[in-house]
């Protein structure tokens, strides 16, 4: 069971990497935390979560092979 | 079919030129509007902007960009075509970022389309810039 986890802008500075995997992390929420403790600074940071390219609030069950990306406020145009 | 929204660097200004020649077969339109972003020199604490370095989720910047071409035109039906392009990597001051150019029989739709391109890419477009100063140094932009 892998999930990959991807970052953007500024939370790449902050995590050091754009991307990284996770392992028997069964729901968002766990996710979420393994992430916290990974890299504890992302907590000052705002931004929105993506699962399989669409935005997403609250929990959510992951399957294997899910891309979840930590999104930053937008600056495109 | 998927469609390439980013360019790696500046948008080459041959781009704009040719979409207005691709339509000149396209005779049931009366009217282009354009947006052209330009990477603006901007002051912060004294230091100059050089030059913007865009990242995108690629993936989400496809879909993103459907949904904003596919609600122009379900919006607007006088609008005949909407092309979306935005620069990844290093875009110099003075260089070109963005392009959203719609086409339309009369001009009105074609100014409401591309305005309305405009603001959901603001808003919607997953991509991140970096302002890069003459010191080398930099700072991360949001969109308000």
């Amino acid at each position: 069971m892998e999930v990959k986890v991807l970052f953007f802008g500024v939370l790449t500075e902050v995590t050091g990497t754009a991307c990284k995997h996770y392992f028997d992390v069964f729901n968002l929420g766990d996710l979420k935390h393994r992430v916290i403790d990974d890299f504890p600074e992302i907590v000052h940071y705002n931004f929105r979560i993506a699962l399989n390219n669409q935005i997403i609030d609250g929990d959510h069950e992951l399957q294997s092979s899910d891309e979840v990306v930590y999104l930053p406020p937008f600056a495109g145009g | 079919m998927s469609e390439n929204y980013l360019v790696d660097g500046p948008i080459p200004t041959s781009f704009i030129a040719s979409y207005i020649e691709a339509f000149a077969f396209r005779t049931d339109a009366g009217g282009h509007s354009f947006f052209i972003g330009q990477v603006r020199a901007d002051i912060l604490d004294n230091k100059k902007v050089i030059a913007i370095e865009y990242s995108a989720y690629e993936s989400m910047v496809e879909a993103e960009a459907d949904n904003i071409k596919s609600r122009v035109l379900s919006e607007f039906n006088d609008v005949k075509s909407i092309t979306i392009i935005h620069s990844k990597g290093l875009v110099k001051a003075g260089e070109v970022s963005l392009a959203v150019m719609v086409s339309a029989g009369h001009r009105q739709q074609a100014i409401q389309a591309c305005s309305l391109a405009v603001e959901m890419i603001k808003k919607n477009l997953p991509v991140w810039k970096k302002e890069i100063y003459e010191d080398d140094s930099y700072s991360w932009k949001e969109n308000k």
